[in-house]
């Protein structure tokens, strides 16, 4: 079976899910490899959900805020920002290469540019291929 | 935990989903997943058919949990919450999942797209299991209002709650009422007079026994929460005074846009180029003469100064257009034989009568030229003694092609209404965001303009954006009749999916205090745990993920729930690969 | 290059009959409906907003309004009845004010009194010449021309006299109306424009003129055919009738009463129906006021139908009264047909709505030449 790379996404009730639904009603079509999972801010997102996301095979992860200045919750996307950074760098170290997660600022009126960073974040995935460490969760996953 | 039955819903909503989903096959795999009762699809799940449907079998199949894979849960989450609390149980135990916008609108290969659905019902069967049922909460409400700002909308908005026999302390920054609509001459499009409107109001904010009234006076900070809030009010008569209020209503008003910073048009270099509010004073005041005590031969209107120009204000302030017709009658009505030049980017007559008063002007022998409001704006420049005028302005006039130079002896710029500069300081006093322009947000742009995302703070008239006497004044009793509505209740509903804290796991460290936006935690020395204050949470989650220890828990957003959902959201794709 | 505004220009506009020239607000919706507008020639918007800025040079170095045949769509489509044809034919009479080099026509487009008194003051000057100035140089014709009872008109009117007449004033019409089409090509094609047209495009496309005189094939692209074939008879029936007078009198002017089948009396006829027919369409159309070309009448309008329309009755009349031998009434008519002709043609032709004979197909030929036009 081809490689079918695995994106699972945060995304903020207040902009980012409401821009995803945006891009629906706007039938605007992208790679059909996403999975969404909605929070109420992207100050929500702990590290072990991107751990996780990763532990369970996701080949790529992406948060989704509002736009600096735009949080729903003040500054819950600044909140998000600073963590994200250290999380990248301790991905990073664990191998995962550090375009398998991403961050970006989608408004509830950007439901182009979702579509679009769907679509481009697929084609990088596509071109890192699986993730490296997820041969050796799986065997772990498996023992459990 | 009694053993979970989960009822799950899958909707064709019509051919919506069906046609790019296979509804029946992902009915069909989930039925074998464990606690899963019953599992169904239906043509549409939010008919009253379909949530019956819901009902019925809560009732016969004795679920405990539900899951509808449907449509966005921002469109009917609160439909199927309260289906299944009429069934009898708690409307938190319930998931949706969105196979719809974010699924079989966006996708185009029917395998792949059910193959996802599976995936994304999987993992609301898998979060489910660990809902737990929210109690509703609300809170009492002190029926005084505290009311920011007294320019038309903040005075409209203290003389309905005052009518109604509510307390109202209108505090205002300036030794003044009236605000911006004080400085207008005349109002458009009837040309009735500002003074005529405003004066009254002054008179009766100024003596109506249910408002007191606080002028020079600047709120520094408001503690408290929706129904029970407190600030300190400092007076030059008394002192300092603590005020005890339930509601706030925000209506600081605008400033003018100080078009110095545009060269183009040399605003403070030429004398007899004036803003619209300068020129409302000229009109007042009755002397239409230039600089050099003459009458005026040639005027010249700017439209759109500051607005609508990346480099200033990208947003259309809304009024300008018909102030700057508005003018036109004035002009007339003193100087006869004067040109006068509409120099406009696009004529806006959005309101009611506005047309008709578009219209109206065009007939004052006015002459209209318009120019491009990105590419390139009309240069004033001094005239020669040979001109016979005072000053000429070039531009590239759009609807003829040509570069022309208009002569004229007075110009009046119509400025840009941006947000004062001290909204930031009511920000932080009253909890309130602004948009990227720092006009204060609504809670939804269409369907609840005049609240704000804080409970019992309401934001109108132009600190919501630039709008005109009558917006503003709808807005002020909009929110008047939303704060009169929560004092006759005597209480109102509270955020349930707020944060808690699992005191014996706290460690004291107090990192979730510092990111609470809303001032929610304090730490209880006694406890020597922090503590949340429900009332003051929205619900954010951002402590939860802060808190080194795991000891915040985000009510329907806890890490257990959310880890579930990563878990069966992978579940099925795991398998695949 | 940039142009000063001339806010002044619009009050001299109003006297050529612009209206509200100011509820135009561009939209563009005249220009999309005519169906004569076309890539290079755009009207009537673009024409409005110059007008409404009042550049006088930039209107005065348009051919558009000429092209222009008045079908009236765009004023029946204009969302805020600005009127685009009655702007457009208001603009006619002040170009033709503008390519006028003696000022007159604009002396007579402005102001009624100076039109009248000019035609009234022609018009005894034609009286005079037959009651006074004739008779004293020896042509006795009170009691000579009725003494025998038959109708003597050579010798009322010696046809070598008013033959010289005839030509001497055409040339002088023709002399002024020329040099006003040379003002006319000179601001459309060199004054205001950085390009020239060689000599062979010239000659290229004169045939156009020709064509376009005759057969006023723009014209017929507007929708109201039935117009386009009354106005083709009336400017039929007027040139035959201008060149049978001007060139052919001695023929045409006869004392012997020829018969109704010889070509002298046919050519008349058919130019006494195209006239009478075009008349009647006109001013039956200016009366009801149902299509919107004839709903705004300028008095040049009304003066031009009126006088136009006295020429012929008088002419016919004097036809009546020739052919059943009743000499008196016969030379009433001739010196009142006379009265009337002159100023007509005098004031008429050069400076006021007749002009359009040879504006109208010179303009057609101008825009050709503008299309074949390279940078100089």
């Amino acid at each position: 079976m081809s490689y079918r790379p695995t994106i699972v996404a945060f995304l903020c009730n207040w902009c980012a899910y409401t821009g995803a639904d945006l891009a629906g009603t706007s039938r605007l079509h992208y790679a059909p490899n996403i999975r969404i999972i909605r929070v109420m801010c992207s100050g929500r997102v702990e590290p072990t959900f991107i751990l996780k996301a990763f532990q369970q095979g996701a080949d790529g992860v992406l948060v989704c805020g509002c736009h600096p200045g735009d949080c729903h919750y003040h500054e819950g996307n600044y909140k998000c920002l600073r963590r994200f950074k250290l999380i990248q760098k301790y991905v990073d170290q664990m191998g995962i290469e550090k375009d398998r997660l991403r961050l970006e600022w989608i408004s509830a009126s950007e439901g182009q540019q979702f579509a679009e960073l769907v679509n481009n974040m697929t084609k990088t995935l596509l071109l890192l291929g699986p993730v490296k460490i997820q041969r050796s969760l799986e065997v772990q996953h498996l023992k459990q | 935990m009694e053993e979970p039955r989960i009822g799950v819903y899958v909707c064709w909503c019509g051919t919506n989903i069906a046609k790019m989903v296979d509804v029946e096959q992902v009915a069909d795999e989930v039925s074998k997943l464990p606690h899963v009762t019953i599992s169904k699809t239906y043509k549409y799940m939010c008919s009253d058919p379909g949530q019956e449907l819901i009902i019925k079998d809560i009732r016969g199949h004795k679920l405990n949990r539900v899951v509808v894979a449907a449509c966005s849960p921002r469109i009917h989450e609160l439909t199927f919450r309260k289906a299944v609390e009429k069934a009898g149980i708690n409307p938190y135990l319930f998931e949706m999942a969105n196979i719809r916008e974010q699924n079989s609108w966006v996708h185009t290969d029917r395998t792949e797209a059910t193959s996802k659905a599976l995936d994304l019902v999987v993992a609301a069967i898998r979060r489910v299991q660990y809902h737990e049922p929210l109690q509703k909460r609300s809170v009492n409400v002190d029926p005084a209002t505290l009311v920011l700002g007294g320019g038309i909308a903040g005075m409209a908005a203290a003389l309905e709650i005052a009518n109604a026999g509510k307390q109202v302390y209108l505090v205002e920054k300036t030794d003044r009422l009236g605000g911006q609509v004080a400085k207008f001459d005349l109002t458009f499009p009837y040309l009735s007079s500002a003074r005529q409107l405003i004066q009254p109001f002054i008179q009766r904010t100024e003596n109506h026994p249910n408002i007191d009234l606080f002028l020079n006076t600047e709120i520094k900070e408001v503690t408290g929460y929706i129904g029970n809030f407190k600030s300190k009010v400092e007076t030059a008569e008394n002192g300092t005074i603590e005020l005890n209020f339930g509601n706030i209503i925000v209506a600081v008003g605008l400033k003018p846009f100080n078009p110095t910073v545009i060269s183009e048009y040399g605003y403070g270099q030429f004398p007899d180029v004036i803003t619209s509010l300068e020129f409302e004073e000229m009109l007042s005041n009755g002397h239409l003469l230039t600089k050099y005590g003459k009458e005026p031969r040639n005027i010249a209107i700017i439209h759109c100064v500051g607005s609508r120009n990346k480099k200033y204000h990208e947003y259309c302030s809304r009024v300008c257009c018909m102030a700057a017709l508005k003018f036109v009658h004035e002009i007339r009505a003193c100087l006869s034989s004067a040109n006068i030049f509409e120099i406009y980017a696009d004529m806006r007559a959005y309101g009611k009568g506005h047309e008709e008063f578009y219209a109206l002007t065009t007939h004052k022998q006015i002459i209209f030229l318009m120019y491009d409001q990105q590419e390139s704006l009309p240069v004033i420049r001094q005239a020669n003694r040979n001109d016979n005028c005072n000053m000429i302005i070039e531009m590239d006039e759009k609807l003829s092609g040509e570069s022309i130079e208009v002569p004229v002896d007075m110009v009046v710029l119509m400025v840009n209404m941006e947000a004062h500069e001290n909204v930031k300081e009511v920000v932080r006093a009253v909890g309130v965001s602004l948009c990227g322009n720092q006009f204060f947000i609504e809670k939804h742009p269409k369907l609840d303009p005049v609240a704000t995302t804080t409970g019992g703070v309401f934001i109108v008239g132009s600190c919501q954006g630039p709008k005109d006497i009558p917006d503003s004044v709808a807005q002020a009793r909009a929110a008047a009749a939303r704060i009169l509505a929560s004092i006759a209740q005597g209480s109102v509903a509270v955020e349930v999916t707020t944060a808690s804290v699992i005191e014996h796991l706290c460690c004291g460290c107090q990192t979730c205090i510092r990111v609470c936006p809303y001032d929610a935690i304090s730490y209880n020395e006694e406890k020597q745990a922090s503590e949340i204050n429900e009332v003051l949470c929205k619900g954010c989650g951002t402590c939860g993920s802060a808190c080194p220890a795991g000891a915040i828990l985000s009510k329907h957003f806890t890490d257990t729930q959310i880890l579930a959902e990563i878990t069966g959201i992978m579940s099925m794709s795991y398998k695949g690969a | 290059m940039s142009v000063r505004l001339n806010p002044d220009l619009r009050n001299e506009l109003v006297q050529y009959g612009i209206g509200d020239w100011n509820a135009c607000y561009h939209c563009g919706t005249c220009t999309a409906m005519c169906p004569l507008s076309e890539e290079g020639f755009l009207f009537p918007r673009k024409k409005i907003r110059l007008m409404q800025m009042g550049l006088g040079d930039q209107l005065e170095a348009s051919v558009e309004p000429w092209l222009c045949y008045y079908c009236g769509d765009c004023t029946t489509t204009c969302p805020r009845d600005a009127n685009p044809g009655e702007l457009m034919m208001s603009l006619r009479r002040f170009m033709t004010s503008r390519y006028d080099w003696t000022g007159l026509s604009k002396k007579f487009y402005t102001s009624e009194v100076w039109e009248l008194a000019w035609i009234i003051f022609f018009a005894i000057l034609v009286v005079l010449s037959f009651v006074i100035v004739l008779p004293s140089f020896g042509f006795h014709y009170t009691s000579e021309l009725t003494a025998d009872g038959g109708v003597k008109v050579n010798s009322f009117a010696p046809i070598r006299i008013i033959e010289t007449f005839d030509w001497a004033m055409a040339i002088i019409v023709a002399t002024l109306l020329m040099s006003n089409i040379l003002r006319m090509y000179y601001a459309i094609i060199w004054k205001h424009t950085n390009t020239k047209v060689s000599l062979w495009v010239h000659i290229r496309e004169l045939w156009l003129l020709i064509y376009n005189f005759m057969v006023q094939p723009k014209f017929s692209k507007c929708d109201s055919k039935g117009y386009w074939v009354s106005h083709w008879f009336l400017m039929s029936g007027y040139t035959i009738m201008f060149i049978v007078i001007v060139v052919f009198l001695p023929w045409f002017q006869t004392e012997e009463i020829l018969p109704v089948y010889d070509p002298q009396r046919l050519l008349g006829y058919y130019a006494t129906f195209g006239l009478l027919f075009g008349l009647f369409i006109a001013i039956v159309g200016r009366v009801k006021k149902k299509e919107v070309k004839f709903q705004f009448s300028h008095i040049s309008d009304w003066l031009f139908l009126a006088m136009l329309t006295l020429t012929v009755i008088t002419g016919i009349l004097i036809h009546i009264f020739r052919i059943n031998g009743m000499p008196m009434a016969t030379y009433i008519s001739y010196i009142a047909h006379m009265a009337i002709l002159v100023p007509m043609i005098l004031i008429e032709v050069p400076f006021s709505k007749w002009s359009h004979l040879a504006y109208r197909p010179f303009a057609v030929y101008i825009a050709q030449l503008k299309k074949n036009a390279v940078p100089r």
